[in-house]
């Protein structure tokens, strides 16, 4: 009789599906509730959703490809920023592109920003795995065995990333004026265009890592390296180059994430903190190291961070990422899509 | 073909080998027999360039190499299979084939070798789509040897074949090692079921305490005393 008690994976689902709906229906009793602000709700967090779940995707496949956890990813965010910023203000001022492209002359500069935190984060990121974190695997075992010294490096590495960009581009806060054009009209809501930007341009990315992963030979060999190092050497699969192209993957997509966010908000030096442990809870709510699981827990994590701070309060906006993935630890510990695997540093 | 120098190696500051000596030539079959923890898997990690050699030599078609990086050594023609269970589970039949032709450069090569495996194993290719999670113990040893064979080595090294798998099928997988004998490979088996080894080696090296003590002619060994006594029963157990 008391076996029927015990929470099994039916049971979590029904407690998670009780806490959603009691949570709705905290939302719908809120006095701010109607259409016009429900759709805003939905646009703001679907998009800042995006850029969790973007974050969180380079999270999860450096842990699913190299079994540690990178805890200075958000400064690869942060980095990619000023990065996509650079460019912009190198471009911004050059009348060549005007006169050649008087229409479409922002976005333009725009998708270069956007390819260029792309390579450059590409190529930082394996520049750091190679020069920094690689030295720790010396005695053997790789990063499995490694895990723990290159967790505490990846703080130490967060610190020094920061102060190396306080350094270069001073603490205050940039604007990145990007000239995308005018508010769009959606469903009668008018939605700033960087709002659209980055929810289809983090959509693209995600689609564009399935793609790579799933169809390509260079996609295939990242999956038998995330498996398992031992066999994949012994099908001939170059094991350390594709640890630093995962590593360099993970970070050019952060370094997006961070060129698209720029717009909308500003770029500054301590950007990088937030976004990853609002990252980390994403990655944990979609299943931590499930890939498509960190796009969804993205979009959970935005939607219901930017629902609570529009009909519970808006001052303690930080809170509930954590609070959801507190709640989504304590009912349904695997997350959405997570699987229970074995011990990963 | 390849031939082991005294060769020192192990795990950590852990010395498994102590100075093996042995010599596979083309075209033939050699086992390596031993126990548990004799160190036969330790020699065949070391030849594929899983872990490295501390001293002595590994040379292969005349080469030396010893502590070359594991991709270039299956690029040199030397594969190792691994056990069944070290198969990519998540994948399908036909994505651990593919990923065992993964140095292949181009592709008509690679639908090839997949022909040339789905010739050798057939039950394989039944079951080409399925995760190989689903395959049984048998047909996964046969996709472990499918995918060694995918990177048109010149010598394959089994990792114990016959390990948990019931006699038949056995009998089965090594048939089928004959027959890539025969289609020009040269195999080195590890085993811990000695006699069935035996039967189909050419040549037997035993390993005790990480070096080789007992080598010779497979006939001759089966009825060598020592090999009898340590690895095929006594005479009262002998079943």
């Amino acid at each position: 009789m008391f076996n029927k008690l015990r929470i099994g994976k039916k049971g979590e689902n029904i407690i998670f599906g009780t806490f959603v709906l009691l949570y709705i229906g905290w939302c719908v009793n809120s006095p701010d509730m109607n259409i016009e602000s429900l759709k805003s709700v939905l646009t703001i967090g679907l998009s800042v959703g995006i850029i969790y779940g973007l974050v969180a995707l380079g999270i999860s496949l450096i842990y699913t490809g190299l079994d540690v956890v990178n805890f200075s990813h958000g400064e690869f965010f942060m980095i990619g920023a000023f990065a996509g910023l650079t460019m912009f203000n190198l471009l911004g001022n050059q009348d060549w592109i005007f006169n050649i492209f008087p229409d479409a002359y922002g976005w333009i500069i725009y998708v270069v920003c956007l390819f260029t935190a792309f390579v450059s984060m590409g190529l930082f990121g394996v520049f750091i795995e190679r020069v920094f974190l690689r030295p720790l695997t010396k005695k053997g075992g790789g990063y499995t065995v490694a895990g723990m010294g290159i967790i505490i490096c990846g703080f130490g590495l967060s610190v020094v990333l920061i102060n190396v960009a306080y350094l270069i581009w001073n603490p205050v806060a940039k604007p990145f004026p990007a000239e995308l054009g005018l508010p769009m009209e959606i469903g009668g809501l008018f939605l700033p265009i960087t709002y659209i930007w980055m929810i289809v341009v983090g959509l693209s990315v995600a689609a564009g890592l399935w793609f790579f992963l799933n169809k390509t030979k260079m996609g295939l060999g990242i999956r038998a390296v995330a498996y398992s190092k031992d066999v994949s050497n012994l099908v001939g699969i170059n094991v350390p180059l594709y640890i630093s192209i995962i590593f360099g993957i993970a970070c050019a997509i952060a370094g997006i994430g961070g060129t698209l966010v720029g717009p909308t908000y500003q770029v500054v030096v301590f950007m990088g903190y937030i976004i990853l442990m609002k990252a980390f809870a994403a990655a944990v709510v979609g299943g931590f190291g499930n890939l498509p699981g960190a796009i969804v827990g993205g979009f959970t994590v935005g939607i219901f961070e930017t629902a609570s701070s529009f009909y519970i309060s808006g001052s303690h906006k930080d809170l509930y990422a954590f609070l959801l993935m507190i709640v989504v630890l304590m009912i349904k510990p695997t997350g959405f899509f997570g699987v229970q695997v074995k011990m990963k540093a | 073909m390849l031939k082991i120098n005294q060769l020192i190696s192990g795990y950590g500051s852990v010395q498994i080998l102590n100075g093996a000596n042995m010599k596979v030539e083309k075209q033939s079959i050699v086992a390596l027999l031993g126990g548990n923890g004799t160190g036969k898997s330790t020699i065949l990690r070391a030849a594929s360039g899983l872990i490295r050699s501390w001293k002595g030599t590994i040379e292969f078609n005349g080469e030396q190499i010893q502590n070359l990086p594991a991709h270039e050594i299956v690029g040199r023609g030397l594969v190792q299979v691994t056990q069944g269970k070290d198969v990519f589970p998540a994948m399908s039949v036909t994505e651990n084939l593919k990923l065992g032709g993964f140095i292949l450069k181009s592709k008509q090569q690679l639908l090839d070798n997949l022909e040339k495996v789905y010739n050798y194993f057939p039950r394989l290719n039944e079951r080409k789509d399925q995760l190989a999670a689903t395959l049984s113990g048998g047909e996964l040893q046969m996709l472990c040897i499918g995918r060694g064979l995918m990177s048109n080595p010149k010598m394959i090294m089994l990792d114990e074949p016959s390990a948990a798998l019931a006699p038949q099928i056995v009998l089965d997988i090594f048939k089928n090692i004959n027959r890539i004998r025969q289609d020009g490979l040269t195999v080195l088996v590890v085993e811990q079921n000695v006699r069935m080894a035996l039967l189909l080696a050419d040549y037997g090296y035993v390993i005790k305490d990480g070096v080789i003590n007992v080598e010779g002619d497979s006939k001759k060994l089966m009825y060598d005393e020592s090999v009898k006594e340590s690895y095929l029963g006594g005479t009262k157990a002998n079943v």
